[in-house]
């Protein structure tokens, strides 16, 4: 049996922590475990040095860290099975409640939008994370896991995207834009030239990369669709007429509405109304009723009521302010009553994101079209 | 990981638990030495226990709460025992029975005939 000197166990134990062995409990049982080799397998007077460099070599392939990497590894995956079952549990209930949530949603039931928002909620901030996870433990290279953290990113981002659309959130175009160039120009490329230069993963990658375009092509489409320019510039007619309509029968009102307090209010914020939105679409508060005036710069499409509307709640006050107001004037006339229901007065706060800019300037005119006629 | 000779490793990788857990529910305690040369000595050598195999599961059985630890100092250096916990004795139950069951399974399966001698 050899008989280890206290510089000689010094050693073994600075060579362990020198070949990155950091975990101070690991470095304590390998140095343990390397000595009894050493004591119960080397002769008497053998080479020290060289016996040791031989036996540690058997305990890795490459290099010693691998037994903490590995160690860190069970350590961290002792949920493994717990991770797996809440990403089934989590996968099946967000396509439970994404396809059921679509289903009501396309019926107008109640409660389409609840099931939506968890379905895709769930789905993309628990389901894709740890699938995420859970998938680059059994990936080898760094460049698979580039490919698949890159994929659950996108996932993430298209469903929420997705989700704020279909709810009429603010910023749901960018973040859809967003993803699409994340899977066009970055995940793509990744994925297309790791693929191809593996010949067993050649044409996969080849058909899949074609097919993943094509898909994201039509989503690509779908974001874009724009409404015809003619539709564009009839709408804009449609709109000036309106005001011009308006300009006309206020000339002709008599002085006594003018004067009116609770006339001059309505009137007011709904012109406000008008011309936040017109300012975020044209950048001019307030159109001209001059025909030939109108130009390319004027068109705008119908959409969301736009940042300057929202900007610090100001268009949503102005609303709800309009909205009292028009109940207390229908109050005083009875003769002359301002139409409410089913219209822009009649609605929630919280459900403006579902009016268009188009259909919120018509409205305004209309109202103020209502004012202008009154005869009191 | 890498437990080797004789059989291939995907048929011992899913093992080293129930072998170190059987080990240890026979000997009270070991050290990670200890239970490797068991290994060797009561299988004539046919399976050999890596360290890098080895060590990991060790620690990872220890945070699951299957095996407590003790340790001696030995001059300069430190003995870890590990002995099952009360959950690690009821683990090692489980385990064995489960892969008693698993290996009539596959007797059953593979259709292997019982050797005589």
């Amino acid at each position: 049996m050899y008989s280890l000197s206290e510089q000689q166990i010094d050693f073994i134990l600075r060579d362990i922590k020198s070949r990155g062995v950091e975990m101070e409990d690991l470095q304590v049982s390998l140095l343990d475990h390397i000595c009894c080799i050493i004591e119960c397998e080397l002769e008497p007077g053998g080479d020290f040095e060289s016996f040791y460099r031989k036996t540690v070599s058997r305990f890795f392939k490459k290099e010693l860290r691998e037994i903490e990497e590995e160690t860190i590894l069970l350590l961290t995956f002792k949920n493994y099975y717990a991770m797996k079952k809440t990403m089934i549990i989590t996968g099946g209930t967000s396509v439970v409640g994404f396809i059921a949530g679509s289903f009501f949603k396309i019926m107008h039931w109640p409660g389409a939008n609840v099931m939506l928002l968890l379905g895709i909620t769930i789905a993309s901030l628990v389901f894709l994370p740890l699938l995420f996870i859970l998938k680059t433990k059994e990936a080898n290279s760094t460049r698979d896991k580039i490919v698949l953290g890159v994929a659950t990113f996108f996932g993430m981002l298209i469903s929420l995207a997705t989700l704020f659309k279909v709810l009429h959130w603010p910023y749901a175009n960018n973040m859809w834009l967003i993803s699409l160039g994340i899977l066009f120009f970055i995940f793509l490329p990744i994925y297309f030239f790791s693929g191809i230069r593996n010949a067993e993963t050649k044409i996969n990658t080849i058909t899949s990369s074609m097919l993943i375009l094509f898909a994201g092509g039509l989503l690509f489409t779908l974001s874009n669709i724009r409404p015809s320019k003619q539709i564009v510039i009839n709408n804009l007619y449609a709109y000036v007429q309106s005001e011009d309509l308006l300009k006309r029968m206020q000339e002709r009102m008599s002085d006594s509405i003018k004067a009116d307090a609770l006339y001059s209010k309505i009137n007011a914020d709904c012109q406000k109304i008008k011309s936040l939105i017109l300012q975020d679409e044209t950048g001019i508060k307030a159109i001209s009723t001059k025909y030939e005036n109108l130009d390319e710069s004027m068109f705008f499409t119908e959409g969301g009521l736009g940042g300057e509307f929202y900007d610090k709640g100001e268009g949503a006050q102005l609303l709800s302010d309009l909205q009292a107001a028009v109940v207390k004037y229908n109050a005083s006339n009875s003769s002359a009553q301002i139409p409410v229901a089913y219209s822009v007065l009649d609605i929630d706060m919280s459900k403006i994101g579902q009016y268009t800019n188009l259909s919120v300037l018509n409205s305004m005119v209309r109202i103020q079209m209502f004012l202008a006629s009154a005869e009191k | 990981m890498y437990v080797y000779i004789m059989y291939s490793s995907e048929l011992i990788k899913g093992t080293l638990k129930t072998i170190v857990l059987k080990l240890l529910s026979d000997n009270q305690k070991m050290y990670g030495y200890e239970i490797t040369q068991k290994v060797k000595e009561l299988t004539g050598d046919k399976i050999q226990i890596t360290e890098g195999a080895l060590y990991p599961s060790l620690h990872s059985l220890e945070a699951e709460g299957i095996l407590s630890t003790e340790t001696v100092n030995i001059g300069k250096r430190v003995r870890k025992y590990y002995s099952l916990t009360k959950k690690g004795k009821s683990t090692s139950r489980e385990k064995v029975s489960e892969f008693a069951d698993f290996m009539n399974t596959m007797k059953f399966l593979l259709d292997i005939k019982p050797q005589l001698g």
